[in-house]
């Protein structure tokens, strides 16, 4: 075996040459530039948590349109719905959250987040007027299945605090981007706007619902 | 991290939704207990030993003063101050045991949603009110219920800390 590998003196002589000594330093730097934070502590702390809860219900198409039809069917169903249904989806979707975090056993949650987009969107086209009971149900019923996808997926090392005000919020700002929506309904043909907007939003349910169960 | 100013903030925010469904006679004696109420309870001594009763106390109490939006004929003087005096004591405990003393400051600017909140009930939309009382009761709700679930809430040190 070659000695000079074990030689300590030989060592100076690797980075004799200015060029072989900023090599190795630049590279560390470039590394550490382009490098970004482990995933698994992304959005830690509480405003770190509190982004990653208002970014989940915004990120997901699925999640983003059923919230904005809660609002906008409510807005199709007047007084006293306009309000009841974004009150009510908040609270239900905390117990769901709940259930999401201590593992609950749940119906397949992507299907049921996919028949909410369907059924809300079908809703919102035929201008569908439930009685207050029945509209409140059904908004219940999907409020579990998106407060399940919640808090299912809350980052283990995100302030769940910071995270669960994140995700009401949005949501509740989704409710009142619907309402605000739905006062299209007073202009002259916002009626055909926003039941077109429904079919729009039933139909990418029905694309969602064929991924859940086809794809 | 969940101590410092968000609960107390959070309970004062809620304090100001209700009094905007209280009459008007009744601010000024519920700003000034609330105010003298923190104060009091962020100087005394508790032991450290409360805190889980502490935090789910004030959880308890942000659900609880954010539904009273919902009373058919709003808070009366009494019950105003009642419910200031409650806020009070909660917001004054969980800073006195893992907040900062600026932290109170940070906590009662929240009591100004009182002013767009009583501006909009006058102009007769108290749904907008509600609305954000039920998001107030959402987040005390699931925060008081993840002192029990099994979850690595972002308090508590992981593998890494």
């Amino acid at each position: 075996m070659d000695d000079s590998v074990f030689n300590v003196n030989a060592i100076p002589q690797l980075s004799r040459c200015p060029h072989e000594r900023v090599a190795p330093a630049a590279s560390a730097a470039v590394a550490l530039f382009i490098s970004s934070f482990a995933d698994a502590h992304m959005g830690t702390g509480l405003t770190g948590g509190f982004g990653s809860g208002f970014q989940h219900p915004l990120t997901g198409a699925d999640h983003l349109l059923a919230m904005v039809s809660v609002g906008l069917w409510g807005a199709f169903l007047g007084r006293p719905l306009i309000f009841v249904l974004p009150v009510i989806f908040p609270a239900v979707m905390v117990a769901g959250a709940v259930m999401g975090m201590l593992g609950v056993p749940l119906p397949p949650v992507e299907t049921g987040i996919a028949l909410s987009v369907t059924v809300l969107g079908g809703c919102i086209a035929l201008s569908l007027k439930a009685p207050v009971w029945i509209a409140s149900l059904i908004v219940a019923i999907f409020a579990i299945f998106h407060g399940y996808a919640h808090g299912k997926e809350l980052p283990s090392a995100a302030d769940p605090i910071g995270y669960s005000l994140g995700f009401v919020l949005a949501t509740g700002s989704l409710h009142v981007l619907g309402i605000g929506i739905g006062f299209l309904n007073h202009l002259p043909g916002g009626v055909r706007v926003t039941r077109g907007l429904g079919l729009f939003i039933a139909g990418a349910g029905a694309w969602f619902l064929y991924k859940a169960l086809v794809l | 991290m969940r101590g410092g100013a968000l609960p107390p903030a959070l309970l004062c925010g809620a304090i100001g939704l209700a009094l905007a469904f209280a009459p008007r006679r009744a601010w000024l004696p519920s700003l000034v207990t609330l105010a003298i109420a923190t104060a009091a309870l962020a100087v005394l001594l508790i032991p450290r030993k409360w805190l889980e009763g502490v935090f789910l106390g004030c959880w308890v109490s942000v659900a609880a003063t954010a539904a009273t939006v919902h009373l058919p004929r709003g808070l009366t003087v009494r019950s105003a101050v009642a419910l200031s005096l409650n806020a009070g004591v909660w917001s004054g405990a969980e800073v006195g045991l893992a907040g900062s003393r600026f932290d109170i400051v940070k906590a009662l600017v929240c009591i100004l949603l009182l002013i767009p909140a009583s501006f909009i009930v006058r102009r007769r939309a108290p749904i907008i009110v509600k609305v954000v009382a039920s998001w107030l009761i959402a987040v005390a709700v699931l925060a008081a219920t993840l002192q029990f679930l099994p979850v690595t809430p972002g308090y508590l040190p992981d593998h890494l800390d």
